[in-house]
């Protein structure tokens, strides 16, 4: 059962990370803030500002 | 487990691999199936994992999970985060996922189904993943440094500056290919047009969505993005079934370049919120789900391989592609083996999130076995059609004939029999109205993955269904590479040209935006426009270039990895790195000068240059003479930065094994781990 709630852990975190959402806690525990529009907002334009200067692959 | 256990398990996996690999290699003149080429990766994956990485990982590279890597000592919220490594992962599989490693096999499937397989294993164990695997650590012990920083650090700033601008000659080449496999793909068809037409609608609302009304759910977003591309696959039926629709989405391939193009420059200047970060989102969640439901499928209904182990093809005459089986089945697989471009993703987020320096071998080598993988499912889902099918769907009309009977007569006198009758009922069967002369490997892929979907759910009656899916699969991940590339390509360009004016290096500026995406678009269209000229098709022209400026992007990269592990240990390790990059330089550099200089129209640039302009003229000849001569030059360009690149490193390596220049390396010294468990 331990094993299931691992792999289930593992498979959210990894959706999480996928999704953004690990990178945007992180942001609003950086910057002392809880989530709102505005925050999110913000993230949006920082991450994906230097998400989309890295290469991509073929 | 105790040791004697390990050792029998290991030696039964090791023998699986080997009694595998016999009867794939054995099998002449019947079908095999595909679980025997499952069996045979899946356990030579394993013994490379298990004892080659182990031993460079531990006698190398002297992984120490008591060294404090840089996701802990620079952690910021931002890039530098320690995470757990399942995570880092998955993460780093589905960055280096792009569409090669599904096209190149299907492609490299013209030679048969046996070399492209060997290679994509072999070469993935012994050189892509150890390629991804030393890049990802030389970037771990330098501060999470970029390749292009460890080339002008470790070789000189030669290499440095070569290594940019290899990168974005090759951006280009490679939006420009799949570019034309979208045209291809998406030409005379409403249905496929219309489903990829809605996923433009699609992406826009969820980046409304996400901005506005429900910030921050992504998942939900994808969610519902998923929800309306299946939408848009039904009523894409509906548009294919309407005599008032149809003609409304059924275009030439020349018009479809055109949109293609204007699409590239607006998704490059739109807000990236508004299309490109929603339509990642929602390509990244697609792509994992096909490749695991592919996966399942395989190994599940376990298809019989129609294609034989080699073609008549080998010996360089193929439709598909002009070139003999060396060096062009290692050229045209690239990223399914070995891919340049991971060890930009290697030195890219990867090293900056990894918590503990031994995760590095599951990160970087695993996922490169995974992507072989995916590879090696490719190739099983195109060699299951029947060969006759496959070469009449990939062939250009330039070499089968521009008449579905002349295609199928040439093609049957090949000895692979298909009838008209058999390519109209599977296309009816599709949806389509034909699937004559579709080059570029996508519809043949969607086709032999439709094949596995269709047994797994819905029956018959759904193939059209699975069809449409796998192109939406396929394109809605190609278009995605197209955005993300042409703005990649946008912000390298504003990096050069911001050396010569600082204004045009400022990526806020409108006017210069707007300037470096049209010149960007302008490139890649330019090759995508003259592929959809080219009478072989463009693939021919097209793909061996992509996969020559690819695997020499990775010449790059083993070139920076040998260089520092020759820092490291002398010539004693060197080989590792060494053997992979002298084999890529080889077939790179013959491949290159055949695709120059060879005396054949069909292989060699300026001989097909020469021979449209001795022929008669007609109105797109002096097109044509052009563009093959300037795809012998792009070609040379490409030899010509790699040879520098290659010379500068042996300068280097023959000064320090010589003694005459110090062993300085930019490696950051020890320091210990405060991380208390892994994560």
């Amino acid at each position: 059962m331990s094993y299931l709630r691992n792999l289930a852990k593992i498979v959210r975190g990894i959706l999480d990370e996928l999704a953004d959402q690990n990178a945007y806690r992180r942001f609003l525990d950086a910057h002392g803030r809880t989530h709102s529009p505005e925050a999110w907002r913000q993230f949006q334009d920082e991450h994906w500002q230097a998400k989309s200067r890295r290469g991509r692959c073929c | 487990m105790p040791r004697t256990i390990a050792r029998i398990v290991w030696a039964a996996v090791a023998l699986g691999a080997a009694l595998s690999l016999g009867v794939v290699a054995q099998n002449q003149g019947e079908s095999v199936n595909s679980t025997w080429l499952v069996i045979a990766a899946v356990c030579t994956y394993l013994i490379g994992y298990r004892f080659y990485a182990g031993f460079i990982a531990a006698k190398v590279m002297a992984l120490d999970d008591r060294r404090a890597t840089p996701s802990e000592r620079l952690r910021d919220g931002h890039d530098f985060e320690p995470t757990n490594k399942w995570i880092v992962f998955g993460h780093h599989f589905a960055a280096i996922a792009g569409p090669g490693p599904l096209v190149g096999p299907t492609l490299a499937a013209q030679f048969g189904y046996l070399p492209g397989f060997l290679w994509i294993v072999v070469g993935c164990v012994l050189g892509g993943a150890v390629q991804d695997f030393v890049v990802l650590f030389c970037s771990i012990r330098r501060d999470g440094k970029s390749l292009g920083q460890m080339a002008r650090e470790e070789i000189g700033k030669v290499g440095g500056f070569t290594a940019l601008i290899t990168v974005l000659l090759i951006m280009v080449i490679l939006l420009a290919v799949i570019g034309l496999v979208v045209v291809n793909t998406l030409k005379g068809s409403p249905w496929g047009t219309f489903t990829i037409a809605a996923t433009i609608p699609t992406a826009i609302f969820m980046g409304l969505y996400l901005r506005f009304w429900r910030p921050g759910k992504v998942l939900e977003a994808s969610l519902i993005g998923f929800v309306l591309i299946m939408a848009g696959i039904f009523g894409g039926q509906m548009v294919s079934e309407s005599p008032t629709l149809a003609p409304w989405f059924t275009f030439s391939g020349l018009t479809l370049c055109f949109a293609l193009i204007i699409y590239g420059f607006f998704a490059s200047a739109l807000p990236v919120w508004l299309l490109l970060a929603p339509r990642d989102y929602l390509s990244t969640f697609v792509k994992l789900g096909v490749v695991v439901m592919l996966g399942v499928g395989i190994v599940f209904l376990r298809p019989e391989l129609q294609m034989p182990p080699f073609t008549r093809f080998v010996d360089g005459t193929g439709p598909i592609f002009a070139g003999k089986i060396f060096p062009f089945c290692f050229i045209t697989i690239a990223c399914g083996a070995v891919s340049g471009f991971h060890a930009l993703i290697s030195s890219g987020t990867t090293p900056k999130l990894l918590a503990r320096e031994r995760n590095a071998r599951g990160v970087g080598y695993g996922s490169m076995l995974l992507e072989s993988f995916v590879a090696v499912m490719a190739l099983v889902a195109a060699a299951s059609l029947q060969p006759g099918v496959f070469f009449a769907v990939n062939s250009p009309a330039g070499i089968v004939g521009t008449t579905p009977a002349a295609a199928v007569a040439t093609i049957t006198n090949w000895g692979f029999p298909v009838s008209t009758t058999e390519m109209a009922t599977l296309a009816q069967g599709v949806g389509e109205q034909s699937l004559f002369y579709r080059t570029g490997g996508a519809p043949s892929l969607a086709l032999g993955m439709a094949r596995i979907f269709v047994q797994t759910g819905g029956g018959q009656a759904f193939m059209a269904f699975w069809y449409h899916f796998a192109i939406m699969f396929e394109v809605l991940f190609i278009l995605t590479t197209l955005d993300a590339g042409t703005r990649v390509g946008r912000f390298m360009l504003q990096d050069l040209l911001g050396h010569v004016s600082p204004k045009l290096g400022q990526t806020s500026w409108m006017p210069g935006m707007l300037a470096t995406s049209a010149v960007v678009v302008a490139a890649w269209g330019y090759f995508l426009y003259q592929g959809v000229l080219d009478p072989l098709g463009g693939i021919n022209s097209l793909w061996p270039l992509f996969g020559i400026a690819n695997q020499l992007l990775a010449a790059v990269a083993l070139c920076v990895g040998t260089t520092i592990l020759i820092k490291m240990h002398g010539s004693k390790y060197m080989w590792i790195t060494c053997a992979p990059l002298v084999w890529l330089v080889v077939v790179c550099f013959t491949a290159g000068w055949q695709k120059i200089f060879s005396p054949l129209p069909a292989l060699g640039f300026l001989a097909q240059a020469d021979l449209l302009a001795a022929g008669p003229q007609g109105p797109t000849t002096a097109a044509l003479v052009f563009n093959a001569r300037l795809d012998a030059a792009v070609t040379g360009v490409f030899l010509f930065l790699v040879a520098l690149i290659l010379i500068d490193s042996i300068r280097v390596w023959a000064g320090i094994l010589g003694g005459s220049r110090p062993r300085t390396t930019t490696e950051t010294p020890f320091i210990p781990t405060k991380l208390a468990e892994e994560l």
